[in-house]
């Protein structure tokens, strides 16, 4: 699985679009880790296509590692599955709920177009009842579309470091 | 004089027996086995040492040279194919200083050469040469004695490939036993499956057998994922999935085919497309074919830790229910983590169309992220803990559900039948199985 989706000119940091981008994958983050599920699944796109591959060890010739078959493959039935479920009392990986925190990081975004990718590293800590942490980390890569002055999420790759996940479960959004 | 052959002492250091503490004719399961690093020390010599396990299935390493890498019980192999097309297992380690040999998880390769001093072997594990050879003396290097250490019996049933370190195991066909009979209707029914790309694997703070003993455990299934219910994934009924029997075919094997509620008729031929049902009669018996026509779901167990779910399921609320196959495995960590392993199963001669649905209506429902499977690894990591302390360890755990259950009359199957898929039948003699591993000598004693 290429990680790339478009190969775009560069947005540099100081310009107003890589600004808005910024701002708007915080404002996600924040949206998760304040359990703003519903204003959280706004943010994308109908036709929103939502994958996390299955990672191996691979040697670096064979590439990274990323395999068509997934740990997550979702559209937005099946987020607003997730997020629904979260609402009923009784989804017990997460009743009562992790604590969250969403690190984005290392911002990269390039435009063809209409087209926006923004690629940033994740790092997500979950702590829940009286429990340590637990980590994923990775990037995600995202294909934003322009909303007013906004943007929607079409697409998104999340693109874990872990071959083994040592998370207990993948409850936590990403 | 020759010393006698002792069997295995069944007193643990404190002084208690395991038969005193493990008592599955009554029901009663100490608290402690899950927990106590005594006890997971003795399943790993006389269970993860003797017993057959599960490694891959064929469709994983189509080609010669094609390998993945597994555990059998928890000792690291290569499942590997060599270039005559002959599969074997070998313990993954280099024969000199027991460097890993093969380094990453699937691989396709003509001689596997360790990365620490260079000795290279074929992908039949024959030594092919040492680096520096010419510093040996005579004797020093008898290259056909350090070929890589092959599992000490290899076999396979359908495609799944099953190996174990005991020479003195039972052959895998004679272990399996009646369970191949079962494993004909889940494995065979249209042919032949292939597995779905590589596993998902993931870690959980649980010990194993919490996890071994949630497959065979029919009536969570609307507390645990009683959120399902409320969003209308599953029957508000208590009883939905009661409906079927289950079956102890020997040897610690068990199994529950479920009908699902009556009149449903989604829950017949094992939820699968009608054009993959029209092949039951070319592959089943009679008997065969009428269990898997009257059947939706199946939970099946081969001894001690790998587990099939035939399962029906929508992977959305929006979407239609479609069936399922999910291969799974638990290999023990430390007493309280466990390696959780789950691959996806599909018939060979599934279209496209039906192997997308497959795919994203298992990855959404089980699996690490599955919406059902999630909440089961809250329960077994609490289970776990609550298990742990000097308390709870002199207490036992409650399995007496049905312990008088009738026996089913009318099963076409072999093995004991029970009608109703609610009761711990199954995992009584789950646990009589593993009582008969730790006391009995090779560990491979039939079980109750
Ligand atoms: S450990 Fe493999 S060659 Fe030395
Ligand atoms: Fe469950």
């Amino acid at each position: 699985m290429s990680q790339l989706e478009t190969a775009g000119t560069p947005v540099l940091p100081n310009t107003e679009l890589y600004g808005r981008v910024l701002e708007f994958l915080h404002r996600e983050a924040e949206l998760l880790d304040t359990y703003k599920f519903d204003a959280w699944l706004a943010l994308f796109t109908e036709d929103i296509d939502y994958q996390m591959p299955v990672r191996t060890t691979r040697f670096l010739t064979d590439g990274e590692g990323f395999e068509d078959f997934g740990l997550m493959a979702e559209n937005h039935a099946s987020l607003t599955t997730r997020v629904r479920r979260l609402e009923t009392e009784f989804a017990w990986a997460e009743v009562p709920p992790s604590r969250t925190r969403h690190f984005i990081s290392n911002v990269i975004v390039e435009q063809d177009g209409d087209s926006i990718e923004a690629r940033a590293c994740f790092m997500v800590t979950r702590t829940r009842q009286d429990l340590d942490y637990q980590m994923y980390t990775g990037q995600r890569v995202d294909r934003l579309v322009p909303d007013g002055d906004s943007f929607k999420i079409a697409r998104r790759r999340i693109l874990a470091d872990q071959t083994v996940i040592t998370g207990t479960n993948l409850s936590v959004l990403f | 004089m020759t010393a006698t052959p002792t069997a295995p002492s069944t007193r643990l250091r404190n002084g208690d027996a395991l038969e005193e503490i493990v008592r599955p004719q009554e029901g009663l399961i100490s608290r402690r086995i899950f927990t106590d690093p005594e006890v997971f020390e003795l399943e790993l010599e006389r269970i993860f040492g003797k017993g057959w396990f599960f490694i891959g299935h064929d469709s994983e390493i189509p080609e010669p040279g094609d390998l993945v890498t597994r555990p059998c019980g928890i000792d690291p192999v290569v499942l590997i194919r060599d270039d005559e097309g002959v599969v074997h297992a070998f313990l993954n380690s280099c024969r000199h200083r027991g460097m890993r040999i093969a380094r990453t998880d699937r691989d396709n390769a003509t001689f596997l050469k360790c990365p620490y001093h260079g000795w290279s072997y074929k992908n039949n594990g024959e030594l092919l040469n040492a680096a520096c050879e010419n510093h040996y003396g005579e004797g020093e290097l008898v290259k056909e004695e350090l070929g890589l250490i092959p599992v000490a019996q290899l076999g396979s049933y359908h495609g799944l490939w099953f190996g174990t370190w005991n020479e003195h195991a039972p052959p895998l066909d004679e272990w399996l036993g009646d369970m191949r009979w079962y494993m004909d209707i889940i494995f065979g029914r249209t042919g032949g499956l292939e597995i779905m790309g590589p596993p998902q694997i993931w870690e959980v703070d649980t010990a194993w057998k919490f996890a071994t003993d949630n497959f065979t455990d029919n009536f969570h299934v609307f507390s645990s994922h009683h959120s399902l219910v409320e969003l209308g994934m599953l029957p508000n009924n208590p009883d939905f999935a009661a409906y079927g029997h289950m079956i102890v075919p020997g040897n610690g094997h068990i199994l529950h085919f479920v009908q699902g509620e009556p009149g449903n008729d989604d829950y017949r031929g094992l939820g699968l497309s009608h054009d993959l049902r029209a092949k039951f009669d070319e592959f089943l018996t009679p008997e065969q074919k009428s269990i898997a026509d009257d059947h939706g779901y199946s939970a099946g167990t081969i001894w001690p830790n790998f587990h099939w779910l035939q399962l029906i399921s929508a992977g959305d609320m929006e979407a239609h229910e479609e069936a399922f196959l999910n291969l799974r495995m638990e290999t023990p960590i430390t007493p309280t983590r466990t390696r959780m392993w789950s691959w996806l199963a599909v018939d060979k001669d599934a279209t496209p169309e039906y192997r997308k649905k497959v795919y994203e209506t298992y990855v959404r429902t089980f699996g690490p992220s599955g919406i059902f499977d999630q909440d089961d690894m809250e329960n077994w990591e609490d289970c776990t803990r609550a298990n742990i302390g000097p308390a709870a360890r002199r207490y036992t755990l409650h399995h007496k559900m049905g312990l008088k259950r009738a026996t089913a009359t009318d099963w076409p199957g072999p093995g004991v039948a029970y009608p109703d898929s609610y009761g711990e039948m199954t995992q009584r003699s789950w646990y009589a199985q593993w009582l008969t591993s730790m006391t009995g000598g090779n560990g491979n004693g039939r079980g109750a």
